[in-house]
């Protein structure tokens, strides 16, 4: 179904854009790689907007160390340059990144971008379960205003993030991993070409004792509005000696974390079932990275 | 209505088209390049798939105006014209990689740019890189085999 | 003859790889209009009343259509059996004012771009009064279900029962008795070129079709029928090729005979295409629920089957009527040798979507249960499955089972049976569930024993084929043929044939492009794995005519009598000369001269007798309808912690009388494969169970496998047990390919962790559930 536009932009700076989100308010939507935005038009979600505001000319692009040890992925960069970023395949710590990136299609990767993943506060995406792992934060301006939003309080609910209107995300910052941290995702889905039915981001760090000093365990997919924080997963786990026992434990608890979704995907049962099962691989993979 | 400019097989169309008008549509419907197919129309599918800066996307999920600037490349600028044809284009006749067709040229233009990022992939990498295209009538045994075919003669 | 066997390079793959022009899809015409259909989102009601106003005020609407102003004359719309047909259900109109399923069309605009056809849809506003709804087959067979049809009792549109023997003594005999029961689901062909078709009627009422059908003269009577006009007023133009088929396109949907009635209206052509969603609930293969008992003496001999299939056709019958027989017959009553057995077909009408065509035609619902079953049966009373099979077969040279005057004359089940037991390694399969880790392998296997080469012998089926071939001047050929290409690679395969036929080398045989409906011969379907069989036995006939009289010129030329010659790769060679010859390109020039040529020699004239275009026609019935078989083991790795399952490794083993294209046959099997896998273990088309809306209408979420999923390790073993009434001995291959997939994987996984699933598709979900996971 078509839209009904009034026009399609190309802002050149930062500072146009957000202007023409203020004047459009709820009539537009920022469009970078597309495929979120586009996604939405072909389901019909999109009878509100008049206005496209294309941010793809804007100079955002890159990867670079942010100095302290942390990463800095500006908001353009796409998917698929993330993946084969030498900062992010190196680092153990960032090992749920480089697995989210793994899954196909080629055609989303190369058109993806961090900003427009994050943005879109849609719990089926990969990429922000991982970012949420490695606790990382939403840098955004508005009319020249900087703000940081911990990715923890961005995602209010479905599509809803703690954005503002006209503010758009510059960066997503993550910070400086501690020493001992390996991190790992998975994804439940029928085919290469999937949303996933369910996805699990761990991080895990260890000391030299091998205790398990700090986790995050995330979940998305179908749980919900949006991303679910497993705490009483983490609880299990934290200060436990990171190993199958801890983790079979970790397991167990995250079932309590979240109301799993029943749809024609998949049922409630089955996506808590994948849950623990995904819990304790991707627990597993990380401690196998931490060597 | 907006009038934009795209550059094409290396040739630049000035095309008035509708401000929400995806990149498939306009190759199809405006400017006659029906080489692109489509299949779904929601990113599902890959028959639409093309090049935009050497990288291959979906092409019904990308608006036109926003390619506007970017080097696309279709099918049809694919080989030297004539019977000229791109390796890949030669080993899909070659290894049977054909039967209805539909789906053939977005998988073929995915593989340009496996090839032209990889060196002789092996069969993971090839599986996964066309994983965003779909074929009902292959099986895509055939299809693997002609990008390997390519592949290797690509490498010389 | 040398060509027969190989793979000779595609004809239209070059097209292909360079944009493919000629799919329908592509095709425009001037003065063109664009159509639209409004939908019902209600999957029960009643149409009080349509208000257009609104969107025929809507500038660039050239036209409005709805259910009042359609001829009344109900049909069926399936294409390989006549409009009347007395086996079928005449229950179709082109626009019904009663609405019987979510989805169905209820008007339709034509205007001059599509965005305004959807944006004029928007604007008709539609009343209608909900009825109440019933989606569940059985359900709708009790009394107190809401009646669908007024002919239809309790909602049955036909209810064949067959059988033989005594059952009761069958079942006395039997050591064992086993019950089951069996379901299979919605699934979609996923054809990748959408329906599409442009239907122009000029002023003295005369159409002229382009449409991506699997059937050209089909989509003829079907649309004459339907407009009950003479069936001469509507000309439909063949494409040299569409984009997949696979039975979606076996039937005259709306859009045929929508645009049709747009054109008259408009006087300009007007064409529809579907959106993937609306493909989606187009058609269906009819999910088909089995009860099976099967009676066994202890050495595994069948002594009785009763079976009941109770098929979902959804709205209308079309091709539910017949996929029922087929599934019946073919698929339960005559696979296996049984003296007593008992089948009782149920065709149902409910408010789910219109079942249609799609390659298998019931047999795949029917070999998941027989080869579920038999694999249960084995299990259980500890036999040989290969034995098992072996003792139940059919042998060739005994009577067709199913069809009268017939034999089986060529039937190597048993090698089929061998030679893929032997490349697979079947002695290595273990006990069920003896794997140790977490992921467990399995092996198992499916056959089907018996199928079709076509139609002789149906009632009420079309079963002929025709060709016209010509020679050229420079030694080329020309076939035109009314048989569709839809992947499968007729063309190659007819060309093929007839260059072998003819001596000619096979780039200089070509497909005429657009035949249409005025000048070829009359031809069914491209279905029923029939076209290499049937189309390829009139390919064959045509081209002997057509070498007849090559060779009857070329004698005279030579002065020599035509016995002695032959054609040899273009050239006509003497027997016992083999210095001098002629060229084929020669011997036509010189039929197609001028009376008198002037030569080197001076004035030469021809004769009467050699002149004249060098042509064949043939129109004929195939003598037979002889049986392939098909036997296919598979290799699974469950995990027993996500229910996950990967088909590591697939060997097909297939009697197809004679491998006309090898490289083409490997291409049935493996995509074949790709369908019978994508059924087994993901493709679900599924429904909102009270709006009846598709949940599953993109590709999003209706899964179907890439290439990621495919077993990488897919053999074929072709067995030739050379057919006699076939073109060189060939009888069918594409449907069995997607038929035992599903029986053979459900095999496996029950050898791998020991679950048997009876409901298709087996997802990870079913597993863990029968392991007691979840």
């Amino acid at each position: 179904m078509a839209l009904n536009l009034e026009d399609y932009y190309l802002p050149a700076s930062l500072q146009e854009a957000s202007t023409l989100l203020q004047r459009y308010g709820a009539g537009a939507m920022v469009v970078a790689g597309g495929t979120f935005v586009h996604g939405l038009e072909v389901r019909g979600l999109l009878s509100e907007t008049v206005a496209l505001v294309d941010i793809s000319r804007l100079e955002l692009r890159g990867i670079s160390a942010s100095g302290n040890g942390g990463i800095s992925l500006k908001a353009l960069t796409t998917l698929a340059e993330v993946g084969k970023a030498a900062l992010i395949s190196k680092n153990p710590a960032f090992g749920c990144i480089g697995d989210a990136l793994r899954y196909p299609p080629r055609q989303i990767l190369n058109v993806g971008t961090v900003g427009g993943c994050v943005a879109a506060a849609a719990p089926l995406y990969d990429l922000p379960a991982a970012f949420l792992a490695l606790d990382g934060q939403v840098h955004a301006s508005l009319a020249g205003t900087q703000r940081v939003i911990p990715l923890n309080d961005f995602f209010v609910g479905l599509f809803e993030s703690a954005l503002q209107r006209g503010e758009i995300i510059t960066a997503i910052e993550i910070p400086a991993p501690a020493a001992r941290t390996a991190s790992a995702f998975l994804k439940l889905e029928t085919n290469a070409n999937d949303l996933s039915i369910l996805n699990v981001a761990v991080r895990l760090t260890r000391d030299q004792a091998g205790k398990c000093t700090d986790c995050r365990i995330i979940l998305g997919g179908g749980v919900g509005e949006t991303y679910v924080r497993a705490s009483s997963a983490e609880a299990a786990l934290r200060g436990q000696a990171a190993g199958e026992a801890s983790f079979a434990a970790a397991a167990a608890a995250v079932v309590a974390d979240f109301e799993a979704v029943e749809d024609h995907r998949a049922s409630a049962a089955y996506r808590r079932h994948i849950a623990q099962v995904y819990v304790r691989r991707t627990l597993a993979t990380a401690l196998s990275r931490l060597g | 209505m907006k009038t934009i400019q795209l550059l094409i097989n290396g040739a630049t169309h000035e095309v008035s088209i509708e401000a929400d008008e995806t990149l498939l549509q306009v190759l199809r419907n405006r400017l006659d390049l029906i080489g692109t197919k489509k299949g779904c129309d929601s990113g599902g599918c890959g028959c639409c798939s093309i090049q935009v800066d050497g990288k291959v996307v979906y092409s019904c999920m990308m608006y036109a105006v926003g390619a506007a600037g970017k080097a696309i490349t279709t099918i049809e600028g694919l080989g030297n014209g004539g019977t000229n044809l791109d390796p890949l284009q030669q080993a899909f006749i070659e290894a049977g990689a054909v039967q209805c067709g539909y789906c053939t040229c977005g998988i073929i233009m995915n593989a340009s740019e496996l090839l032209a990022t990889t060196k002789n992939p092996d069969e993971d990498q090839i599986r996964h890189a066309i994983a965003g295209n779909l074929c009902r009538c292959t099986g895509y045994t055939k299809i693997v085999d002609a990008i390997k075919l390519a592949a290797t003669r690509i490498a010389g | 003859m040398s060509l027969i066997g190989k793979s000779p390079v595609r004809p239209d793959a070059f097209d292909k790889v360079t944009g493919g022009k000629d799919f329908p899809v592509n095709i425009k015409v001037p003065r063109m209009l664009h159509g639209k259909l409004l939908r019902s989102p209600y999957p029960h009601a009643r149409i009080l009343s349509i208000d257009t106003s609104a969107a025929e005020k809507l500038p660039g609407v050239k036209a409005v259509l709805v259910p009042s102003e359609v001829p009344t004359r109900k049909f069926t719309p399936v294409y390989f059996v006549p409009a009347n047909a007395g086996s079928m259900v005449q229950d179709m109109l082109i626009m019904s004012d009663t609405v019987r399923f979510a989805g169905q069309p209820v008007a339709a605009v034509a205007a001059t771009s599509l965005r305004i056809a959807e944006q004029a849809i928007e604007l008709i506003e539609v009343e209608y009064e909900e009825l109440p709804t019933v989606f569940d087959p059985e359900e709708a067979m009790q009394p107190g279900a809401p009646q669908l049809h007024e002919h239809a009792a309790n909602n049955v549109a036909v209810n064949p029962v067959m059988g033989f023997g005594d059952l009761d003594k069958g079942f006395a005999e039997a050591d064992h008795i086993f019950e089951g029961v069996y379901n299979s689901h919605r699934v979609h062909t996923c054809y990748m070129e959408p329906r599409v078709c442009i239907v122009d009627c000029d002023r003295q009422g005369n159409f002229t079709v382009y449409s991506s059908t699997q059937h050209l003269f089909g989509v003829r009577e079907k649309l004459a029928y339907a407009l009950e006009i003479p069936e001469s007023k509507v000309r439909v133009i063949k494409a040299p090729y569409i984009g997949g088929g696979f039975g979606g396109k076996l039937d005259i949907g709306y859009i045929e005979p929508v645009a049709a009635l747009l054109s008259k209206k408009t006087g300009r052509p007007v064409r529809i295409e579907l959106t993937r969603y609306e493909d989606f609930i187009s058609t269906t293969r009819n999910p088909i629920k089995v009860y099976l008992k099967t009676g066994v003496k202890k050495d595994g001999t069948f002594t009785a089957r009763h079976a009941r299939s109770i098929l979902d056709t959804g709205a209308h019958a079309t091709h539910g009527a017949e996929v029922i027989n087929v599934h019946g017959v073919f698929g339960l009553l005559m696979t296996y040798r049984c003296p007593n057995s008992k089948w009782e077909g149920y065709t149902v009408y409910t408010n789910n979507m219109i079942g249609g065509g799609y390659r298998g035609y019931g047999s795949p619902q029917a070999c998941f249960a027989a080869e579920s079953q038999i694999d249960e049966i084995c299990e259980q009373l500890k036999l040989d499955p290969i034995e098992f099979r072996r003792k139940n077969a059919w042998h060739q040279g005994e009577p067709h089972p199913m069809v009268q005057g017939l034999n089986l004359d060529s039937y190597a089940f048993d090698e089929c049976l061998q030679s893929g037991a032997e490349r697979f390694g079947w002695s290595k399969r273990q006990k069920p569930n003896s794997g140790k880790g977490v992921k467990k392998r399995g092996m198992g296997f499916a056959c089907q024993p018996l199928w079709v080469s076509g139609c002789i012998g149906f009632p009420d089926i079309y079963e002929h084929s025709g060709a016209i071939i010509k020679l050229n001047r420079d030694g080329t050929a020309d076939i035109a043929t009314a048989t569709m290409d839809i992947g499968s690679g007729q063309i190659t395969t007819l060309c093929q044939i007839a260059a072998a036929e003819l001596g000619l080398p096979m780039e200089s045989v070509h497909m005429v492009q657009n035949a249409d409906t005025t000048t070829v011969p009359v031809d069914a379907p491209t279905h029923a794995s029939r076209t290499t069989y049937s189309s390829g036995n009139a390919v064959q006939a045509a081209a002997r005519i057509v070498r007849e009289r090559l060779l009857k010129v070329a004698g005279i030329m030579l002065d020599i009598n035509p016995d002695q010659l032959s054609v040899v790769d273009g050239k006509v060679l003497i027997k016992g000369a083999p210095k001098r010859t002629l060229s084929v390109a020669e011997v036509v020039t010189r039929a197609e001269s001028p009376f008198v040529q002037h030569g080197p020699n001076g004035p030469a004239p021809t004769t009467l007798e050699e002149k004249g275009t060098i042509i064949g026609v043939a129109s004929l019935a195939p003598k037979a309808n002889p049986s392939p078989v098909s036997v296919e083991f598979v290799e699974v790795e469950v995990d027993t912690e996500t229910g996950e399952v990967q088909v590591l490794r697939v060997v097909y083993a297939h009697d197809l009388g004679k491998l006309i294209h090898r490289n083409g046959a490997e291409g049935q099997v493996e995509g074949g494969f790709q369908q019978g896998m994508g059924y087994a273990l993901m493709e679900n088309l599924q429904f909102d169970p009270v709006s009846g809306a598709c949940l599953t209408g993109d590709f999003l979420d209706y899964k179907m496998p890439t290439a990621m999923e495919m077993p990488r390790d897919i053999q074929s073993i072709f067995i030739e047990s050379n057919e006699p009434s076939g073109p060189f001995g060939a009888k069918s291959l594409s449907e069995p390919c997607i038929t035992v997939p599903a029986p053979a994987i459900a095999n496996a996984i029950y050898n791998a962790v020991g679950v048997r699933i009876r409901e298709l598709p087996i997802t990870p979900e079913k597993i863990l559930a029968a392991l007691g996971k979840l």
